[in-house]
């Protein structure tokens, strides 16, 4: 890269970087000033940052992984389906489902249906997680109490850089993340951040929260027979 | 396609064609079952069959009315599994994020596939991984520049497939 970038194109090939919130110091500030007076450059910025946002909802493990495909049968067996209401003149108007709730409806109605039945967790004792091998100055710890609709976490975060967004999520037994919320670290803020997530502490074996464009996970030993193995890495999944 | 076309057999199978993929790829996102997933689409191009004279392409693509349905499926056999306990045991963990968020995460997921490897792989190492963009530019044999270059062509990349499967921001 040119240290002095001199027209929009140098610029902009930073702008990828910027929006993942990863230029240097230097770099972002002489970016920024640049912006200031170029609101070409400027639109492009919120354009790619727009874009940038969605990149936490997307998971590598499976994007990294080919497109899953239905079997070649599946076609075949729609139109035999199709076939045979034809054939039987059945032109069923009430689905086969029951959708006396609308789509909405039956979210909401899900949702509640999760918030009333009763915890597999609850009942067990919370756990404290220490997050280690942290980077030199970062302390990151958190305690996770079990709830009837999942688990509590209390997280505390100290020495990142302040207005770093922390998303927060849990891991279950089979790998999979349940999101337990998002919260921005401020320095100099030394109060807990209280989130939770729908994920039983019984089935939760691991904690992770990605700190800008880092991500710390530390396991969750629910049994007690893993205390060994707690260790801080880089999650690369 | 004309409103009302989607009534016969032979434009069911033209729409199966162009667009199952791609509402395979949500139902297994969303139901993390691959039996199950498919038995919701099964049920998405039959009940758009019943409900094709209703289709108007004035209101919004085929495409766009298959995932309203489709998630309307995957909604009904959601409620039905939670009230078999069990019936997903052993199989792929069904996402357990709301529906719109699943959609917008496979939508996501789905146009990473779609952009070039180079673009992919920086945003895989350097985003996903956290790696430092000169330690991703020595694997590659490039310099850092140039992964900051690839960074912001995959991003911008990114963007033109979201807007192509109809994300807004």
């Amino acid at each position: 890269m040119k240290t002095e970038p001199d027209n929009c194109r140098d610029w902009r090939h930073l702008l990828g970087a910027y929006a993942l919130g990863d230029l240097p110091d230097e770099e972002q500030v002489a970016l920024e000033a640049h912006l200031e007076g170029c609101a070409e450059c400027r639109a492009e910025a919120e354009s790619l940052d727009s874009v940038a946002r969605l990149l936490p909802l997307a998971d590598p493990g499976r994007f990294t992984q080919p497109a899953p495909r239905p079997s070649p049968e599946l076609g075949k067996l729609i139109t035999a389906a199709i076939g045979r209401e034809q054939r039987l003149g059945r032109r069923r108007r009430r689905r086969r489902f029951g959708l006396a709730l609308g789509g909405a409806a039956a979210a909401t109605a899900a949702l509640l249906a999760i918030l009333v039945l009763p915890g597999g967790g609850a009942g067990q004792p919370e756990q404290h997680v220490d997050f280690a091998s942290l980077p030199a100055g970062i302390t990151i710890g958190a305690t996770l109490e079990p709830h009837a609709y999942g688990t509590e976490i209390r997280m505390y975060v100290k020495g990142i850089r302040s207005g770093t967004l922390c998303r927060v999520y849990l891991r279950g037994p089979h790998g999979e993340r349940v999101p337990a919320g998002t919260f921005r670290y401020r320095w100099g803020d030394d109060s807990t951040a209280v989130l939770s997530s729908a994920l039983d502490l019984s089935r939760t074996r691991a904690i992770g929260v990605r700190a800008g464009n880092r991500t710390f996970v530390a396991p969750v030993d629910v049994t007690g027979a893993s205390a060994d193995h707690q260790s801080n890495q880089e999650d690369v999944t | 396609m004309q409103p009302g076309a989607l009534k016969r057999e032979r434009d069911v199978r033209e729409a199966y064609a162009a667009h199952s993929g791609e509402l395979y790829g949500f139902a297994v996102r969303s139901l993390g079952d691959p039996g199950l997933a498919e038995e919701a689409v099964q049920e998405t191009f039959v009940r758009a069959w019943r409900a094709g004279e209703r289709f108007d392409p004035q209101i919004g693509s085929l495409r766009t009315w298959l995932f309203a349905i489709l998630r309307n499926v995957v909604i009904d056999l959601g409620r039905a599994r939670a009230a078999r306990p069990g019936v997903a045991e052993g199989g792929i963990e069904p996402s357990v994020e709301p529906l719109e968020q699943a959609l917008l995460s496979w939508q996501v997921e789905e146009a990473m596939r779609r952009i070039g490897e180079d673009h992919r792989r920086v945003l895989v190492e350097t985003h996903y991984r956290g790696r430092p963009y000169a330690e991703v530019a020595a694997e590659l044999g490039v310099p850092e520049g140039t992964v900051k270059s690839r960074v912001y062509y995959g991003l911008r990349a990114l963007r033109v497939v979201l807007e192509e499967m109809g994300y807004e921001d």
